[in-house]
């Protein structure tokens, strides 16, 4: 479902994402773990088509990624971490409504889907309020319900938990999983160990834009005697240097 | 490009601007409110003012209080003026003045009758403030009311020698206006509409255009409205319409103000007209017309440039700062052609962005019309929208800018 080959992103001198190769299944959550500055969040970006590869090429639910980069865009759903990234004098609903009609949705189906949405995040008593004054776990079921509000094959997720207390990063977690049973193909982007261990399936560890390693939690042991994925990582990425 | 995506990010960036009540109350209620009161003031303070000048007072030195000087002064000189009053003797002029008791201290010489009856020039000495506003002007009606005097006299003492009259005056000025008729007498709305009008059309979109490139880079909106199917330049367009939208009901909102304004204090309007009257507005609706497009024009340049600006800047408050400076370079033609009359306009100046403006409104609100600059300066204007949006769209697509962190 994602594919990328040689996938490369210069900011002028500097390569952010080098040749990166990997792809990732149906109903798989593909971890790309690195530090802050690893490359982890332009190469989200490039599957997103919000940047341009420099080289490499990628695709995504079946479309080229430079080629068609409007169809890989209603492929995909994305997530960031930090802000919901709502508009705060928009009610839920015309948020939700505002990202499904700019993804093509007919009138009669983005209606149904917001009904659909609105019970599946138990959103019922605050759908039609502003988003301004909702707390941060209404305005992140809004944001997941953006998210999906198109039902893409694909989703990505951007460091999703990033300044979330315990229960926000739960319902996160809880979101991701249910985005893998209903056969989507998730890349979440992470430096958080127990976040990457917890939910993915297979891991790739970013340091300075290379893909260092990858594998499956128990492929990346075996790789390296058995070490904990912290020490994997402190071993593969340099300890950030 | 899809004009379905424009008109949806259209659609929604007018809702969500609508609900802001900053924006509503900074762009609209302030100026419908704030306008006709500053109108009314200044309206109402030049009407006191010319009321105040109008109304002089004058006292008399203590050795000027005699029965022989009053009977000149109140009978002879000022006789015609009834808002001239006489406010008793002081003894001290400078206190008097100083301390605004009076405007003016008269002091004529004890013998004025006697140098009159001889033929002989006499002295009236007159006290007044020169850095008063109200005590210079008044200076004119006082010495007016004296020379009125002083020709009287000097006509008496022409006829008791039997001379002619004539000989005072051996040239004559006759005056032929010759400005067109169609020149319309509206000073005030010449010099004040085309600075205002151009003015708040470029800085009118500046509060939409930070919010809707920069602050949706800062309220972390921005990255996910670009991973949906509508493309930059849908997006970029919805914006730009909002943008300019805005930028013409900050206008109409600043003119139904001065509208008001006007209703409550015609005199604001009139105040440098000369008989203060409004002229008649004789537009034809050719040039009403060009003049309304290339207002429309500048609009859309000024959003594009304003959304060009949003996008560069990092932040809301960036974004802010170096808006600032644009509406700086909007302020200095605007203020620079202020008092410029529709005579006075050069063919360059219908060609140089937002002079072009400025110089098509004061054509039209003068009535002197030339179609030519008229149509140069909308040609000149729609190149300068095309050069801006092209820009615009530059920046929109250049991932330094629009991911600049």
């Amino acid at each position: 479902m994602i594919e990328t080959k040689n996938l490369t992103k210069h900011f002028g001198e500097v390569v952010a994402v080098d040749n990166l190769s990997l792809h990732v299944n149906r109903g798989e959550i593909y971890g790309l773990l690195g530090e802050n500055g690893a490359g982890k969040t332009t190469t989200l970006r490039m599957l997103a088509t919000m940047l341009q590869p420099t080289s490499g090429n990628a695709v995504l639910a079946g479309y080229d990624l430079v080629k068609n980069p409007e169809k890989v865009r209603s492929s995909i759903g994305i997530l960031f971490g930090g802000d919901s990234g709502l508009y705060d004098r928009l009610t839920a609903a015309e948020n939700i409504a505002y990202f499904g009609r700019l993804n093509n949705m007919s009138e009669l189906l983005l209606q149904d889907r917001i009904r659909e949405l609105t019970e599946v995040f138990g959103m019922e008593e605050y759908i039609k309020r502003r988003a301004g004054k909702f707390s941060k776990g209404m305005k992140q079921k809004a944001a997941f319900a953006r998210s999906i509000i198109h039902n893409p094959d694909i989703m990505l997720f951007d460091e999703p938990t990033s300044g979330l207390d315990v229960s926000a990063i739960r319902n996160v977690h809880e979101f991701i999983l249910d985005c893998r049973s209903q056969g989507k193909s998730i890349i979440l982007s992470s430096h958080s160990m127990s976040e990457v261990e917890k939910l993915c399936d297979r891991i790739g560890i970013i340091h300075k834009g290379k893909l260092v390693a990858q594998g499956s939690i128990a492929q990346l042991q075996e790789q390296h005697q058995g070490k904990s994925l912290e020490d994997i990582f402190i071993e593969v990425a340099g300890g950030g240097k | 490009m899809s004009i379905k995506h424009i008109w949806i990010v259209f659609k929604k960036e007018v809702r969500d601007i609508i609900r802001d009540k900053r924006t509503l109350i900074t762009n609209l209620l302030i100026p419908i409110i704030l306008m006709p009161i500053l109108v009314y003031f200044m309206g109402g303070g030049m009407e006191k003012m010319e009321k105040d000048i109008e109304n002089v007072t004058i006292a008399l030195t203590e050795k000027s209080d005699t029965a022989e000087i009053r009977s000149l002064l109140e009978q002879n000189i000022f006789g015609d003026y009834p808002n001239v009053s006489f406010n008793g003797v002081v003894a001290d002029p400078t206190a008097a003045i100083q301390d605004d008791v009076v405007r003016f201290v008269l002091d004529v010489e004890e013998d004025f009758a006697a140098k009159l009856g001889e033929g002989t020039p006499y002295k009236i000495f007159v006290h007044y403030d020169e850095t008063d506003t109200k005590s210079l002007s008044s200076y004119g009606i006082l010495t007016q009311a004296i020379q009125e005097y002083s020709q009287k006299q000097v006509e008496q003492r022409l006829i008791d020698m039997n001379i002619d009259l004539q000989i005072l005056q051996p040239v004559s000025i006759v005056p032929i206006n010759e400005a067109d008729e169609n020149a319309g007498g509206n000073f005030m709305l010449m010099m004040i509409v085309p600075m205002l009008a151009s003015i708040l059309i470029a800085v009118g979109g500046i509060p939409a255009a930070t919010d809707l490139v920069a602050g949706e880079k800062e309220r972390a909106t921005f990255e996910p409205l670009l991973t949906t199917q509508a493309g930059r330049m849908s997006i970029l367009l919805g914006k730009y319409m909002t943008v300019t939208m805005f930028s013409f009901v900050s206008v109409i909102a600043q003119l139904i103000g001065l509208l008001i304004g006007g209703l409550m204090s015609p005199s604001f309007f009139t105040m440098t007209s000369p008989g203060g009257q409004i002229g008649n507005f004789n537009i034809p609706i050719g040039a009403l017309l060009l003049t309304i497009l290339i207002l429309v024009t500048l609009g859309m340049v000024f959003a594009a440039v304003e959304l060009g600006i949003s996008t560069y800047a990092r932040s809301f408050k960036e974004a802010q700062t170096y808006l600032s400076f644009l509406t700086i370079i909007a302020m200095v033609p605007g203020y620079a052609t202020m008092m410029l009359q529709p005579d006075d306009l050069q063919l360059y100046m219908f060609f140089i962005p937002l002079l072009n403006a400025i110089a098509a409104l004061k054509m039209s609100l003068g009535g002197l019309i030339n179609y030519t600059y008229l149509g140069i300066a909308l040609g000149t204007s729609m190149l300068y929208v095309i050069l801006s949006l092209a820009a615009a769209a530059w920046m929109f697509n250049q991932e330094k800018y629009l991911f600049r962190s």
